[in-house]
């Protein structure tokens, strides 16, 4: 599994996204700063602390695993179509590499890129504001787990997708809600008992809500849980991803 | 007799559409073998098949041995393949592309590095090494495209269309680079629309229409079964009465067309009997048929539709 092949493809990958920094790291230094500035600053000062956290430190957490799931999204989607449609994908089937080997690869490549985007927010939250990070160890292990999953969800849907379109209906009708419905800016506490309900059946609630209690150690719910279902998330698409690859679902004629 | 490559039976479906329909292909380790056919007939999928990009629908194939959908690690680190659309990796410059690509097959960045710096300069682009393959005119990225295909130093290479667009000062150039492995050993696949590339290079040809082996052997003796060759001899005046014995010719305008297999061993025994008959002769020429006319025949197309 771990051979040069492999190797190699990741840190195509890998260079891929830091040769274009100024599209892949840059953008969510800038919009989180905002966010913090804006919603947190100006606005938080009028809304109090929740869960004795105050409100500029609690939407942090949230803002990076917004960052994380857009990065680690966009990256392997992107990548995978653009070798779709230039065909340069072509080069890389008819190499000894494995579905697993290949999905893989394609998922590190955009989980690095999720990891390093959702270490920035936290770092420019430190810088901006007085966060201080509860467990680092855990909040890597979030980290990690959620930019693998959503890095996983950009393979599938990089091999579905027929033009770009179909990959930014995801971003745009599908992560923006859930993301600002998962809690990102309040606590499903806050809200009435038939919405507290719904935001259950929302992952992305379980994924915010085990981050803040890595950064936190507040918890809406539990942080186990919430790691589980991740986990579960990023092994079955992760499976999905590999498959697709094997077949050549979409890839191969 | 150990094969690079063989098929049996080997067939693609594309919905309907009968792709392939059961090819048996034995290619000899170390040949330089030649597939040619319209646009169409099967070529590019007979490949895709052999590297992996197309799926079988029924019949298998191998790479020396190894079972291309069962043996698929083995048999892909064995080939290199060059596809007939050029395709590149935008983000990196040659020199990082011809790593990754060596990288893929398992080489080692280091060995990976100097292999890539001498196909890069054994294809004239040394100068380019930091230059991405957008900004690379289309003969330099086809040569680029070749290089991919050899920079694991795989012992068979497959080709598909590799001159296409590509100028004769380069394409005579790939032709003696080409010739050149094969004798050190490469065994080459080739598929082409230049029937002249196929005649001077390849040892084997097989002709392929509508996904159907039509015929298999060496240029020479395809042409000699199957073409037609003539010697015309333009003369003085040619009398209705006179009669050319044991010949097969028709006469127009003074001028005879003599059919014959043989035409350079024909020659003089013809001159012979033309003085004989006190005819002056005033110009022969040799007309020798080619592979062309014997895929014509074969195929009732031209290749070059």
């Amino acid at each position: 599994m771990f051979n040069i092949g492999f190797l190699t493809l990741v840190r195509r990958e890998v260079f891929r996204f830091l040769a274009l920094y100024k599209q892949t790291l840059v953008p969510s230094v800038i919009s989180s700063g905002l966010y913090i500035m804006v919603f947190g600053q100006s606005l938080g000062s009028r809304i109090g602390p929740i869960k004795d956290v105050s409100y500029i430190s609690y939407i942090i957490p949230g803002l990076a695993m917004m960052s994380v799931i857009n990065n680690a999204y966009q990256n392997s989607s992107s990548s995978m179509i653009q070798s779709k449609f230039l065909r340069f994908i072509d080069d890389i089937l008819v190499t000894p590499l494995s579905g697993l080997e290949l999905s893989t690869s394609y998922i590190l490549g955009g989980a690095v890129r999720g990891s390093l985007n959702g270490i920035l927010v936290l770092l420019i939250g430190m810088m901006l504001t007085d966060l201080n990070v509860n467990s680092w160890p855990m909040t890597f292990l979030y980290i990690i787990t959620v930019s693998w999953t959503f890095a996983a969800l950009g393979v599938i849907i990089g091999i579905t997708a027929e033009n770009w379109d179909q990959i930014s209906v995801f971003t745009n009708f599908i992560f923006m809600p859930l993301t600002f419905l998962g809690g990102v800016f309040y606590s499903i506490d806050m809200l009435p008992e038939f919405w507290r309900g719904i935001s259950q059946v929302n992952p992305l609630y379980w994924m915010i809500n085990g981050m803040r209690y890595a950064t936190l150690g507040i918890y809406d719910t539990s942080p186990l849980l919430s790691l589980l279902i991740s986990s579960a998330f990023a092994i079955t698409f992760t499976f999905v991803a590999s498959i697709m690859f094997s077949r050549g679902y979409k890839i191969k004629v | 007799m150990e094969y690079a490559i063989t098929t049996d039976n080997l067939s693609k479906n594309y919905g309907t559409f009968q792709a392939l329909k059961g090819i048996d292909l034995r290619i000899p380790k170390g040949s330089f073998y030649g597939l040619l056919g319209p646009n169409g007939a099967g070529k590019t999928t007979t490949i895709g098949i052999l590297t992996g990009l197309v799926n079988i629908t029924s019949g298998s194939a191998s790479i020396l041995g190894y079972d291309v959908v069962k043996q698929y690690k083995k048999s892909r680190s064995l080939v290199g393949v060059s596809p007939q659309e050029l395709n590149f990796d935008p983000f990196f410059p040659l020199d990082e592309l011809l790593m990754l690509q060596a990288g893929y097959y398992g080489i080692k960045r280091k060995d990976a590095r100097d292999r890539a710096m001498e196909l890069l300069k054994q294809f004239g682009l040394e100068s380019k090494i930091n230059v991405k393959m957008r900004q690379l005119s289309g003969g330099m990225k086809r040569r680029v495209q070749i290089a991919k295909a050899l920079v694991h130093d795989p012992p068979i290479i497959i080709l598909d269309e590799p001159t296409a667009g590509v100028d004769i000062e380069l394409r005579h150039m790939m032709w003696d680079y080409l010739t050149k492995i094969n004798k050190e050993g490469k065994t080459i696949l080739l598929t082409t629309h230049y029937i002249e590339e196929a005649e001077k290079l390849c040892d084997t040809v097989a002709i392929i229409d509508q996904g159907e082996i039509v015929i298999e052997g060496n240029p020479p003796d395809l042409i000699r079964k199957m073409g037609k060759n003539m010697i015309c001899v333009r003369v003085n005046e040619w009398d209705t009465k006179k009669t050319l014995d044991n010949w097969d010719y028709t006469v127009v305008n003074n001028q005879l067309h003599i059919q014959t297999k043989t035409p350079d061993m024909d020659m003089p025994v013809l001159l012979n009997q033309l003085s004989k008959l006190q005819v002056q002769v005033l110009e022969v020429v040799v007309k020798k048929s080619s592979l062309e006319e014997v895929f014509i025949k074969l195929t009732g197309k031209s290749i070059n539709v």
